[in-house]
This record gives C-alpha cells, sequence and structure tokens, in this order.
C-alpha cells in the first residue's frame, strides 16, 4: 500500500514537469522584474530628490535582505492584508521585486557610463530631457547593458530554487519530494543540478559571447 | 477578526535571534576567508594557464555558477552520505558556503589580474624586481584592489544566501526565525524582524569588509 | 497537480483576481459553501497520514479524512501541502480553513488555534539502530537526535531530553528521516506510524524503537473563534467514527482499527 517503486521514468517525468514550473517562474519574473525595474531606474536616475531616494531605499532593501526573507513575508504579509496568495502567486511577487532591484542597478550603470559629453553635446542641440534620453543616452546604454541583463537572468533563474521552501513544487522542490520518496538523494539531486545547469549554461555562454562581442566593437 | 500584530512574543525570544545572527556571520567570517583563499588560487591558475588546474577551475566555476546554492547545499548534506562521506550540518554550510564563493571570487579576481597594465610588469622587470615580488606586487594586491568592492558585494550575497542554511538544521539566524515562528505561531512578525537584522547585517558587513579593505590591502600597497 | 502551461497561467490569473477582492474572514463555514470549496492544508512528507504517490499527488490518513469531510460538507476539496513548520501559520493567516496534519493539541497551540475532537491516534517516540541502547529519556545524555520542527515531539522532547542532549531540528519530515536514512543523524524522534511506515518503504536504515514520549491523537485544527465550522467539523468526525469510516480509513493506512478509547 505504502511502498511504492518509483522508476527511473517517474522521477525524470517528474522533474521535468517541476522544471516547467521553473521556467515559468523564471520568465514571469524576468519580464515583471524588468519592467518594474525600468520604473525603478527612472525614479533612480531622475532630477527629483524623493524619487531618488524612495528607489534608492527600494534597492538597498532588496539587495541587502535575503530573498528567502522576502518570500516568508510576502507570502504570510499579504495574507494578512485579506489577499490569499498562493505559493505561486507569492514567488512571482517576490522573485519580481528581487529582480527588479538587481537590473535597476545594473542598469543604472549602464545610463552612467555613457561619458557626459553626451548629455553636453545634446542639450546643446536643444533636446529636453525626455528627448536626451530617448535618441541619445538611453540607446548607447542600451547597448552596454545587455550583457549584464543576459547574465542576470542566470541569477533569476537560480533565485527561483528558494521558492521550494514556501512550498511552491518547482525543480528543487519536486527533487526533495523525489528524494524523500526514492531514497536516492544523490541521483535525484545530481539530477536536479544537471537541470539548472543545462537551463542557465547556454545564458551564461550568450552572456560570456555578448560581452566579448560588444567589447570588440565598443 | 482582524489579525493583531504582536511583536512581543518575538522580542521575548531576542536572546536566540541573536545568537543565530552571530552564527550567520561566524558562517560568513569562514566562508569568506576560505572562500577568497581558495578564489585567489583558482584565478592564479586560470590567469597563468596552469595545467591542469585551469581547465579543472574552468569546469567547476561553470559548475557552481550555474547552479542554485540550496541545491548545493542539498547535494553536500542529503547527497554525500550515500557515497560513504558523513558530514555535519555545519561542516556542510561551511562547505558548500566555500566552494560557492570560490566560484565567484575566481572569476572577479582573475578579472582583476588581467586587468594589470603590460606596462607595469615591464617596468618592474627592468627594475630587476622578482618574479614573486612582481607577482606579489604588482600583479596579485592591485588586482585585489581593484576588484576588493566586487568581492565585498560578493560576500554580502554568500551571507545573505545563506539563510536557505536553516534546511539542513544548521541553527543560523533563519533556523532562529523558523524555530521561534514554530513554538509562537507569529510567522510574519519573526521574519520581519528578522529581515531587518539581515538588513542591518549587510549594512554593517559593507562597512566591515570596505575598512578591511582600507587597512589591510590598500595601504599595503600604497607601502 | 496538473502541471500544464495553461494551469499556470490560470493560476497566474487566479492569482491576480484574489488581489482584488480581499477575502473577509468572517464566518468560514459561510466563505467554504459560498465558494464550493474546502481549503485543506496536509502533509505530503510524513507517511502514512501523508506521502505522495509516483505523481507526487498527496496520499494518505489525513488526505482521506479530509476527502471524507468534503464530501459531508458538499463542497470540493483543496489539498494544500504543508510541512510541521508551517501548518499553523497557513490556518492564522487564512491560507487555509483546516489542518488536517497529524496535529497534536497542546496549551501553546491552543492559545492560537482550536481543535476538533480526535480523528486519529498518533503515538511519538525516540526511534533508532537495532544496536543504540535507550530504554528513556536520561539515555539521550550526550546524544545527538534528530526531530521536525514545531512537531509534538519537537515540543515534548525539549523539555525532557537532559540538558547534553543535542537536538537537530529540520525544517521538515523529509530531512528528518533523509538525516537519519543517510547516518547524518543516530537517533530520531517521530511518530510510531511513521517511522513503520518508512521501514516499509526502504530497507536502507532500520528504525528501531527505543521509547515512547507521548500519546498526542490528532486533531483538525480550526481558526479561533470559527465556532460554526468547528461544530460541523465534530459532528463530521463524530459520525464517520459511529457509522465506520473513520475505521475504514485507520485500517487502509495505519493497518490497525481505530483504538476504542479515541
Amino acid at each position: 500500500m505504502i511502498g511504492l517503486q518509483f522508476t527511473f521514468w517517474d522521477i525524470l517525468r517528474n522533474l521535468l514537469s517541476g522544471a516547467e514550473w521553473t521556467i515559468g517562474l523564471s520568465l514571469t519574473a524576468f519580464l515583471l522584474g524588468g519592467s518594474s525595474g525600468l520604473l525603478i531606474l527612472f525614479a533612480r536616475i531622475s532630477k527629483n530628490r524623493l524619487l531618488q531616494g524612495f528607489s534608492r531605499g527600494y534597492i538597498e532593501i532588496f539587495q541587502g535582505t535575503p530573498l528567502l526573507m522576502q518570500l516568508f513575508i510576502v507570502f504570510f504579509g499579504l495574507s494578512l492584508a485579506g489577499i490569499d496568495v498562493s505559493p505561486w502567486f507569492a514567488a512571482a511577487i517576490g522573485l519580481t521585486l528581487f529582480t527588479s532591484a538587481y537590473l535597476a542597478e545594473i542598469w543604472r550603470g549602464c545610463v552612467e557610463s555613457v561619458p557626459k559629453g553626451q548629455w553636453e553635446a545634446s542639450a546643446s542641440l536643444a533636446l529636453n530631457y525626455f528627448e536626451q534620453m530617448r535618441h541619445v543616452i538611453l540607446p548607447q546604454a542600451f547597448r552596454v547593458a545587455i550583457p549584464p541583463t543576459v547574465g542576470f537572468s542566470v541569477q533569476v533563474v537560480k533565485g527561483t530554487s528558494v521558492a521550494s521552501i514556501i512550498g511552491f513544487a518547482e525543480l528543487t522542490k519536486t527533487g526533495s519530494m523525489l528524494a524523500n520518496a526514492t531514497f536516492q538523494p544523490f541521483m535525484v539531486f545530481g539530477l536536479v543540478a544537471l537541470g539548472y545547469f543545462l537551463l542557465c549554461y547556454p545564458l551564461s555562454l550568450y552572456a560570456k559571447s555578448l560581452e566579448r562581442k560588444f567589447h570588440v566593437t565598443r | 477578526m482582524a489579525y493583531q500584530f504582536a511583536f512581543a512574543p518575538v522580542f521575548d525570544n531576542a536572546d536566540l535571534l541573536l545568537k543565530g545572527a552571530g552564527f550567520t556571520l561566524g558562517l560568513t567570517a569562514i566562508g569568506a576567508t576560505l572562500g577568497i583563499g581558495l578564489g585567489i588560487l583558482g584565478a592564479i591558475s586560470r590567469a597563468w594557464k596552469i595545467a591542469p588546474f585551469d581547465r579543472l577551475f574552468a569546469v567547476y566555476v561553470e559548475l557552481i555558477r550555474n547552479t542554485p546554492f540550496l541545491v548545493q547545499l542539498f547535494f553536500i548534506f542529503f547527497g554525500l552520505p550515500s557515497l560513504g562521506v558523513q558530514i555535519t550540518e555545519w561542516s556542510a554550510a561551511i562547505l558548500a558556503m566555500v566552494i560557492n564563493l570560490g566560484a565567484y571570487s575566481t572569476e572577479i579576481i582573475r578579472a582583476g589580474i588581467q586587468a594589470t597594465p603590460r606596462g607595469q610588469i615591464e617596468a618592474a622587470e627592468s627594475l630587476a624586481f622578482s618574479r614573486r615580488q612582481i607577482f606579489r606586487h604588482v600583479v596579485l594586491v592591485p588586482a585585489l584592489q581593484r576588484v576588493w568592492p566586487a568581492l565585498a558585494s560578493q560576500v554580502i550575497i554568500v551571507m545573505l544566501g545563506s539563510a536557505v542554511c536553516s534546511q539542513i538544521a544548521t541553527e543560523e539566524l533563519t533556523f532562529a526565525a523558523n524555530f521561534i515562528q514554530s513554538r509562537n505561531f507569529r510567522a510574519f512578525e519573526t521574519y520581519f524582524v528578522t529581515t531587518g537584522m539581515y538588513f542591518l547585517m549587510a549594512l554593517m558587513l559593507r562597512q566591515l569588509l570596505m575598512w578591511l579593505g582600507r587597512r589591510f590591502i590598500f595601504r599595503r600597497a600604497a607601502r | 497537480m496538473n502541471l500544464t502551461r495553461r494551469h499556470l497561467l490560470h493560476s497566474l490569473a487566479a492569482g491576480c483576481l484574489a488581489l482584488a477582492i480581499p477575502s473577509a474572514h468572517a464566518d468560514v463555514l459561510a466563505n467554504i459553501k459560498q465558494a464550493g470549496v474546502l481549503r485543506v492544508a496536509v502533509p505530503q512528507d510524513f507517511p502514512p497520514f501523508g506521502s505522495v504517490g509516483t505523481d507526487l499527488k498527496p496520499r494518505g490518513y489525513d488526505i482521506d479524512t479530509a476527502a471524507l469531510l468534503a464530501k459531508d460538507l458538499g463542497v470540493r476539496l483543496e489539498l494544500i501541502p504543508v510541512t510541521s513548520t508551517n501548518r499553523i501559520p497557513y490556518l492564522t493567516t487564512g491560507k487555509a480553513d483546516l489542518v488536517i496534519s497529524s496535529l497534536g493539541r497542546n496549551p501553546d497551540r491552543e492559545k492560537v488555534i482550536d481543535f476538533s475532537i480526535a480523528y486519529a491516534p498518533f503515538f511519538n517516540g525516540v526511534f533508532g539502530p537495532a544496536e543504540a541502547v535507550i530504554k528513556g529519556a536520561p539515555d539521550l545524555a550526550g546524544k545527538t537526535i534528530g526531530v521536525t520542527r514545531g512537531a509534538v515531539e519537537d515540543l515534548e522532547l525539549s523539555k525532557i531530553a537532559p540538558p547534553n542532549t543535542t537536538i537537530k531540528r529540520f525544517e521538515d519530515n523529509n530531512s528528518t528521516i533523509s538525516a537519519y536514512l543517510s547516518g547524518q543523524v543516530n537517533l530520531v524522534a517521530t511518530g510510531n506510524v511513521v517511522a513503520a511506515a518508512v521501514n516499509e518503504m526502504t530497507k536502507l536504515r532500520r528504525l528501531d524503537p527505543k521509547f515512547l514520549i507521548k500519546n498526542s491523537p490528532c486533531s483538525i485544527g480550526v481558526a479561533k473563534g470559527e465556532a460554526a465550522l468547528l461544530a460541523k467539523v465534530n459532528a463530521a468526525i463524530g459520525a464517520a467514527k459511529k457509522d465506520g469510516r473513520l475505521n475504514e480509513i485507520a485500517n487502509r493506512w495505519l493497518h490497525s482499527p481505530l483504538p476504542k478509547d479515541l
């Protein structure tokens, strides 16, 4: 009744469906985190003191606390506010906040790497702030930003593993459930590690090749 | 029935939280020292292509940087015993932190070494510096100086990441938080306070690392 | 758990909806009937009360009990897998309507949640390899023992163990059992039926009973102040005890009938 035999195929099948959730969560966090990160970036580089302070605090808090704690707080905090959150929803929100803070900070560095002369030159052409951003600064910053952004996506994929602790059945959680049910932790966690490697390594390689490409043409 | 916030049950356990924070900092100190040491070795073998270590470090760096810390930890704690390697939760946590930080710092320090201007090495050679002197004073120390802020950030990331060590019963700060909330059932309040503690620890750790950098690495180079 | 992409989108949409409509905490029983869903927090790493099948779906004594209650209420059942550590926060923060997770009564817990009448027997004790000579709590002096954080055996063991005993508290039962099986700890405190179930599932390392810590029958956890729901649950469990439905579950998962005094 209780003794169940897991075949290798059972293990693999379950891990694959776990990986599907890892991918879904990573994509959600990356897309939502990217868009909100852009807003934070604009606040961070704006001339408004209040916006600057807010965005700086935001980045400091999310870079200065463990992702696990952020997830716990979103998970248990939102439901205290009367909002019913599933582990999936809490994980998506938590990772989005985390991603947006890091991306905003990465992108700020890219915007600041645009030489001061570019601002001055565009100002002398009587472009206003938004036109300067739109036509001069952002296109240049964008080029610099691509490699580290792709590189950071690896951190997002790996970050999703922490969502296992709030009970979201992604790759790591599926792995620990299987490790317990099959009593073969070495094999199961080996496969889990392999799964992450297959997801992350191509991204790392791509980031590296982009870096090389942009470095040469700069 | 509105939820009543109660922070008193959390502060009643302040001693447990402080002890946990102490262990987190201790883990980080050991992990950072050994991890950066490993990173220096890795960076040297990678930068000077010392066979076979350069290849080994290249594989190691990619393996670690492309898998999550939590999985590395589980693999070490639950997986290694099936190969006959017994390991306590403390050793497992430290080992995982060293291995993780070692991989990142290999890459960071290597970048620092590769940024050494050729002219400086040539100048040192023309001043009849020995190879050891050149390595130490012209290459390694300036390289560490260059990348120290990046290394400091990585150490902080490792400290924050050590929160997941609570999963294997390592009694650090997150463990203390989980322990307390399993007794007082005040999950939100407990995590809120703990998060604040991590934040302060991260701020303090950055100051400390920058001070250490100024005190030891930067001064020695200036001499 | 139907893990398809459509399901993923579906739950994302559901999550957004939930954000828009704050749930009222007024009367949980009325909410259950209105929604047509009973949300029950169950274990997934605690055989025979709750473990997973080859499809990773929860199964066990607690799951069958939850199904029985949902049937009595005439609503759909939604299972929420939880660990020993977070099962009570799930209830107090309104993430689940009931906790059926081999939960034992104790005074600390009674301050934050209400308990139904008992629905399952539970004896917890200390287990270890055959050669370990442990006859009672004093023999634990200087020993290391693994336990699941927040479980009844953790709370009890913390009281009775000699001060120089090292208690390693793991996040969930999975980790506690894995730590024993992989030889990371030499002793564990857990339920007698849990040990029996693990022995049945693997020959890796036997769990031999050493001594009994406490008899703590399992009750269903209900949020404080939900009198209507509590009465309904008690009535349903009482009826299931009388007509033999609960006994059937006990025979299926514990391989023995319910004790008379439960």
